[in-house]
């Protein structure tokens, strides 16, 4: 670059720190205000501070963070006439040259934010797994010994809705922002800033969700139900930001992948022949779009009433809990399906290179997939069946319920079809593949007992609840990232941690889950509620197979961490340039992937599955040198 | 090829085995929650049936998985690997979706069913006011479960509105559950009995079962309302003979006596206190 740096780059670059800074200032003007200058009628003898305080601080805090990190620059400048950014501002910005300081800014490269959600779910992943470690170990024993209740019920809430961030930005967030405008040959997302800012929402969340351990912890688990949230001390406000700030990060991802998938498709990419993976992302984030704003709405009012004194919850006040289980659970059923749909597509868009067969039934898949994002939001109440609300509609929800099956069941299918006289290569991410549909069967056919209301009654909010959705969530969702993990790494990062190790990674964390949860549902079974940090001494033996299954488990999974931190951190071993020899035209760009992907759009020809005749996918113009095989 | 086709048939002679001895040993094996009511038989019957009509489908779909994964990959090197390149079978399609929309509308009407008998009404109280004493064992006697943290207790508003710390039914009686709460949203389940349901403030919650076994059973709660929800149980529950549930009643009336005056009267519902916040 010829030009010496403006001011906005080089503040640019130290981001990071201005924005901690930003951070900072914000928290304190937002404290000093929000406990001093709000009345505040609530007689809470809390040293602390406030709810008003701690609400606005944090909201304040984040509002610094990101004008320090930059992201006021472009709105603001435009607003008072600056001009439009030039080419060169535009590649810097997207972090040309960079070099690994790209990693600690805002950057407009989705590859680059791919990168940087890996490692933040990955830490997520981390410190949730600890907490499990934590909650299994209290369960040795009938009765509390090493927590005590509030710690207890903290760690419960602090696992469940850390994983529950992590979870729905585990595939979307790493690949579908590093892969999807690759995969449909454009040079950028549709709105890059805004890419940015939905990364850079979840760091201040996760720290702020962490830093109700300083304000007395909450109990209420991830579902937040009122009115036992109206009851919690401040660290219930911790929850409340956090939730907010990852629903925006959501519904704003969701509309920028749809803008993107819509707008920025190469010529000769109708939506008939994108990738199987683009159209679970684009479904998943119609989701993501339309429900996400539902949980703002209730974590706000839920806001108003611990500070301001609403009662849209409390139902001394004319309010009703209800409301809230409603607008939290309209929100929650099309959550779980932003986790497991794009599993769904990294899925079915791996089998056929390691089939080395075409999908099979690609448009019923997308069929199914489409089916289960329209069904996801008419079944919300199954999470009600027992708790009084419209007791007549319970019929209907059942109906849609156990209708949802018929589009999951399609993905079955679908990867039977593909799987079919094929001859697998049984590589780590298939044997991943392989623990995914084991593991989300398993979820499957327990949501059938849960789905039918006379079984629900016995079931519901016992530990056959948890390990269903562990199943599903943990066996299927992160089954599918550890394989997405091993098989997209050299692309990403130009290094592999294929070993041989991982194959035995692969068998402990299968069968140390199994053996986990497979206890866990037994003692669900059995009669053990959900969140209890006491149970009748007859489900010990059960809780103890479960505890010693899940320190295995939390082993092979820190093993999964280590061999990438080993292979790809420290040893750095060069992976080769199409180590599964996949048609996709994310694999036939170099590695790295150029600044803006393409010096030239691609045409697209086909889907890229074509490993019957081998034609690759797209046409990529004279500069890059077709598909080898190697 | 005949190799292949040995393989298809070996996995479809042990699927076979595993679904018939998986369904055998189900129909033998203790289902929850147990009989110890009509609507825990029931639900113990739904759970069968369940397991019943999905382990087969389960090993099937498992059984499938395993073929196509494992058994083809000891194939013989001679298969070409290009050899018939499927992209997709309408009638194989038509026939899943076909075949899984049945199963599901099956289960759909039978667990309308099941729920149309055995809670009839559910959800609702079937009347304003308390319900009269049960002149039979088929009319249902109406007890209130009132959740608050961290404990539950009972009204029997039939025997004058007297409030107990520990649940007592009479065997072979119906009873409907009328369960309410005076603070968070709490869950009354009765494991035995099959019974579960939600203590929302404000709102009556019933239930109807009728116990048919005597014995001491375990109550807890099953929604989380706090710092003690795990310790919301109780061990003391208890379905007696009619002579006994008669002979408790006279000693907990006899008990509640002087503090009768200062209850509140019966209701479904009690108004929660309006100083909720703050711990």
């Amino acid at each position: 670059m010829s030009t010496p740096p403006t001011l906005a780059r080089r503040l640019n670059e130290w981001g990071l720190l201005l924005g901690v800074i930003g951070a900072v200032i914000g928290f304190i003007i937002g404290f000093a205000v929000g406990t001093h200058a709000i009345p505040y009628s609530f007689d809470e003898d809390n040293s602390l501070g406030s709810d008003p305080g701690i609400l606005l601080g944090y909201a304040l805090s984040v509002v610094g963070f990101l004008a320090g990190m930059g992201f006021l620059n472009y709105p603001i400048g435009r607003l008072l006439g600056a001009k439009r950014p030039t080419e060169e501002d535009n590649a810097y910005m997207h972090g040309e040259g960079g070099g690994l300081t790209r990693y600690f800014r805002m950057t407009t490269d989705h590859k680059v934010i791919g990168l940087q959600y890996l490692v933040m779910i990955l830490a997520f992943l981390f410190i949730g797994g600890l907490g499990a470690m934590f909650i299994r170990t209290e369960l040795l024993t009938p009765s509390p010994t090493v927590a005590n209740a509030q710690s207890y019920l903290t760690l419960v809430g602090l696992h469940s809705t850390l994983m529950i961030f992590m979870a729905s930005a585990a595939i979307i967030g790493p690949f579908g922002n590093y892969f999807v405008p690759i995969m449909i040959g454009a040079r950028n997302m549709a709105f890059p800033r805004l890419e940015a800012l939905t990364f850079w929402l979840l760091p201040p969340a996760g720290l702020i969700l962490l830093s109700t351990v300083f304000l007395g912890g909450f109990t209420t688990g991830w579902t937040g139900y009122a009115p036992l949230a109206d009851q919690n001390v401040l660290g219930m406000d911790s929850y409340l930001i956090a939730f907010a700030l990852i629903g925006m990060s959501i519904g704003l991802s969701g509309v920028n992948m749809i803008a993107t998938i819509m707008t920025k498709r190469a010529p000769g990419l109708p939506l008939s022949r994108m990738p199987i993976f683009v159209w679970s992302v684009l479904v998943t984030s119609f989701l993501g779009a339309l429900a996400a704003p539902a949980l703002i709405a209730a974590v706000l009012m839920e806001v108003f009433d611990r500070s301001y004194q609403t009662t849209f919850f409390v139902p001394a006040g004319g309010g009703s809990p209800y409301l809230w289980e409603n607008l939290f659970w309209f929100f929650g059923h099309p959550e779980v399906y932003i986790f497991v749909v794009p599993a769904f597509g990294l899925v079915m868009e791996m089998l056929p290179v390691f089939t080395r067969r075409p999908l099979w039934g690609y448009r019923v898949a997308v069929g199914g997939m489409v089916g289960i994002g329209l069904l996801s939001f008419v079944v919300w109440q199954h999470h009600l069946f027992v708790s009084g609300l419209a007791p007549s509609l319970r019929p209907f929800y059942m109906f849609s319920t156990e209708l949802i099956s018929v589009p999951t069941g399609i993905i079955y299918l679908v990867a039977l079809g593909t799987l079919w006289r094929a001859r697998t290569r049984f590589t780590v991410p298939m044997l991943f593949i392989f623990g995914f549909f084991f593991n989300f069967l398993i979820g499957g056919f327990t949501g059938v007992f849960l789905s039918d209301v006379p079984s629900d009654f016995t079931l519901h909010a016992s530990y056959f609840v948890q390990a269903h959705f562990h199943y599903t969530i943990m066996g299927g969702e992160v089954f599918a990232l550890m394989a997405a993990i091993v098989y997209y790494l050299p692309k990403m990062t130009g290094r592999t941690m294929d070993t041989k190790l991982l194959r035995f990674q692969f068998w402990a964390v299968f069968i140390t889950f199994n053996g986990t949860f497979i206890s866990l549902i037994s003692v669900g079974i059995l009669g053990m509620p959900r969140r209890v940090i006491s149970y009748a001494a007859y489900l010990q033996p059960l809780n103890i197979s479960a505890t010693v299954f899940a320190y295995g488990l939390g082993l092979s999974m820190a093993l999964f961490l280590g061999i990438l931190l080993w292979e790809v951190v420290i040893k750095q071993k060069v992976a080769a340039r199409n180590p599964w020899e996949s048609l996709g035209v994310e694999w036939q760009v170099p590695t790295p992937v150029p600044l803006f992907n393409f010096d030239q759009v691609p045409v697209a020809w086909s889907l890229p599955y074509d490993y019957d005749t081998g034609k690759p996918a797209a046409d990529f113009g004279p500069a890059v040198p077709a598909f080898s095989g190697a | 090829m005949r190799n292949r086709a040995t393989a298809i048939r070996v996995v479809i002679i042990v699927w076979f085995i595993l679904a018939v001895g998986g369904d055998v040993a189900l129909a033998f094996g203790p289902i929850p929650p147990g009989q110890a009511s009509d609507l825990a038989s029931s639900e113990s019957l739904t759970i069968l049936l369940l397991a019943e009509i999905g382990w087969p489908i389960f090993s099937a779909v498992l059984a499938a998985l395993f073929f196509t994964m494992v058994v083809n990959r000891t194939a013989p090197p001679t298969e070409e690997p290009s050899a018939a390149a499927l992209r997709g079978n309408t009638r194989a399609q038509t026939a899943w979706i076909a075949g899984t929309l049945v199963v599901v509308l099956s289960l759909a009407v039978y667990g309308t069913v099941a729920l149309a008998i055995d809670q009839p009404g559910a959800g609702v109280p079937s009347q304003a006011s308390a319900l009269a004493m049960p002149t039979s064992t088929s009319q249902p006697l109406e007890v209130q479960v009132i959740a608050q943290q961290w404990w539950f207790t009972y009204r029997y508003p039939t025997y004058g509105g007297i409030e107990t710390p520990q649940l007592v039914l009479p065997v072979n009686q119906k009873i409907e559950f009328n369960v309410t709460s005076l603070d968070v949203v709490h869950s009354f389940w009765f494991y035995a009995l099959g019974v579960k349901a939600d203590a929302v403030p404000l709102n009556d919650n019933v239930v109807t079962a009728t116990p048919t076994k005597i014995g001491t059973y375990r109550i807890q709660c099953a929604e989380l309302c706090g710092l003690w929800h795990g310790n919301m149980a109780d061990n003391t529950a208890m379905v007696v003979s009619p002579s006994d549930f008669a002979a408790w009643i006279q000693q907990e009336t006899t008990l509640d006596a002087p503090i009768m005056k200062y209850l509140l009267p019966y209701s479904h519902t009690y108004e929660p206190s309006p100083t909720i916040y703050g711990s």
